[in-house]
């Protein structure tokens, strides 16, 4: 237990030395700027509301889920792995008295952190602008609303996270990586579109399951079979990207 | 009365071939606590491979390698505990200071502390950059600081793979010293594989040559000097002994 807590404030210290963080908080910072600029600029030049101060957060939810959020994961995922292979680094973390599962299990926690960090920054971030710009239709049910869509937007991204780790130990190149990883992106988002009826097995048609969590009235029969179905496939792609990563020679 | 002396290493039918037809065969070896054992063979007779091997960054296609009795294979974290190695090129994390660097390994090993980073950054003079990072560092000053983190925990058994790759004269002569020193003053035992056949002869106490992915000697240095004019003569006759057949 030890080795592992050293594996993972180790991948925690090297992401916030890389300054992969603060990138991450100023994309957040952006995109939560045009979101409110341009729900400002509808208010102003068509009289029209878009959002309260809860239901901003919420658009902001849907655009990053579907964007920067992905991506970001998709960068660290991609620098855990192919970054430190082609540097040669990795093997300074293989040769210390920790098991592979050990480093692997670090990595992959630091990441699962990295986007619990990165959607609760948007939600905070989203929540005061919102709260600045319409302090009227601020409500505390809205609030909890708010705080349960960016929990739950979590599970999604970090699977599809998953199946950029197995990428990652598949291909070596972090560039195709990354180009693989949009192409799913994509490719999943377009089946999806085209047979909606094989959507609830596509990672990235889930980004925003958070509607259901959300919804009046609550769909539990469905928000337990899709988290089912979140879990099975997280656990697959974990699997097989640890079985890859154990069996890697450096 | 006979002093009953431990097996840092044991190497048992260790086997590794590689899509290219080379590796290493069948390969059986033993050092004992405290020796300074140098490894010796051309350009790709599998040197690497072995230390890759033993310290777990490659998995075997058969046989086992045991460091202080515990399987590389089957109990890694033990096998590992007391080891320290440079393997192929004495690599950090070039976006860290050598002091970040070091403290990283550090974590590892709850006995090391910040005065122990402190004495292993002076005994390889690297003290006054403590705050620089690697990015900067000339190539001897990256294996300084490479072999700064192999000796960080203290280790038992040290693996060095061409540790005076890069170094100046007085580098290779303090890592010589060193090298000495650990292993007299705290029975370090070294697993050491070198170009230079010079250090090599006034460093080891015992020698392995490989070639070809089969080990074909190993020897006392004093075996060795008693019977040829230099390692280098025992060596090439070594090697052309093997290549001819």
């Amino acid at each position: 237990m030890g080795a592992f807590k050293a594996a993972l404030i180790n991948e925690m210290f090297k992401l916030r030395k890389k300054r992969k963080l603060t990138a991450a908080a100023i994309l957040s910072i952006l995109a939560v700027l045009v979101g409110q600029v341009a729900v400002t600029g509808v208010n102003l030049g068509f009289g029209l509301r878009v959002t309260g101060s809860t239901e901003f957060p919420l658009m902001v939810l849907t655009l990053m889920a579907y964007t920067v959020l992905p991506l970001l994961a998709t960068f660290v995922a991609i620098d855990m792995f192919n970054g430190e292979l082609a540097t040669n680094t990795m093997k300074l973390t293989l040769t210390r008295p920790v098991s592979r599962f050990g480093i692997f299990c670090a990595k992959v926690l630091n990441l699962a952190l990295f986007i619990v960090a990165n959607l609760w920054f948007v939600m905070v971030l989203s929540l005061v602008a919102g709260w600045l710009f319409n302090p009227t239709s601020f409500s505390m049910a809205g609030l909890f609303k708010v705080f349960l869509a960016y929990t739950v937007t979590f599970l999604p991204i970090f699977v599809f996270a998953l199946g950029v780790v197995l990428l990652a130990n598949v291909l070596s190149g972090g560039l195709a990586v990354f180009f693989v990883s949009v192409l799913l992106f994509i490719g999943f988002n377009f089946i999806s579109l085209l047979f909606s009826q094989f959507s609830s097995f596509l990672v990235t048609s889930m980004f925003d399951w958070y509607t259901q969590w959300i919804a009046q009235p609550l769909n539990g029969f469905k928000v337990l079979r899709q988290t089912l179905i979140l879990v099975g496939c997280g656990l697959m792609l974990f699997t097989a990207g640890y079985h890859l990563f154990d069996r890697k020679d450096i | 009365m006979l002093a009953l002396k431990t097996k840092a290493i044991e190497i048992i039918n260790l086997t590794k071939r590689y899509p290219n037809g080379r590796g290493i065969n069948d390969l059986n070896l033993e050092v004992e606590q405290g020796e300074i054992f140098g490894f010796l063979g051309p350009n790709g007779a599998g040197k690497t491979t072995v230390m890759k091997v033993m310290t777990g960054l490659i998995k075997p296609d058969s046989g086992d390698v045991k460091l202080f009795g515990a399987s590389i294979q089957d109990d890694y974290v033990t096998a590992m505990q007391h080891v320290g190695c440079v393997i192929e090129t004495a690599e950090s994390y070039p976006y860290l200071t050598a002091y970040e660097n070091l403290k990283m390994f550090a974590r590892y090993y709850p006995h090391v502390d910040e005065k122990r980073i402190d004495h292993c950054l002076e005994t390889v003079g690297l003290l006054k950059y403590k705050h620089e990072k690697p990015r900067k560092f000339s190539l001897g000053m990256k294996q300084r600081l490479g072999l700064a983190c192999a000796i960080l925990s203290n280790p038992k058994l040290l693996i060095l793979d061409e540790p005076m790759n890069g170094l100046d004269v007085e580098g290779m002569l303090d890592m010589r010293h060193l090298i000495k020193r650990l292993a007299e003053e705290e029975g370090t035992t070294f697993f050491i594989s070198s170009h230079l056949i010079h250090d090599v002869e006034r460093t080891c106490t015992q020698i392995g040559i490989i070639y070809n992915g089969r080990l074909l000697s190993v020897k006392h240095m004093d075996q060795i000097l008693a019977n040829y004019a230099s390692l280098e003569h025992y060596f090439v006759s070594e090697v052309d002994r093997n290549g001819r057949i």
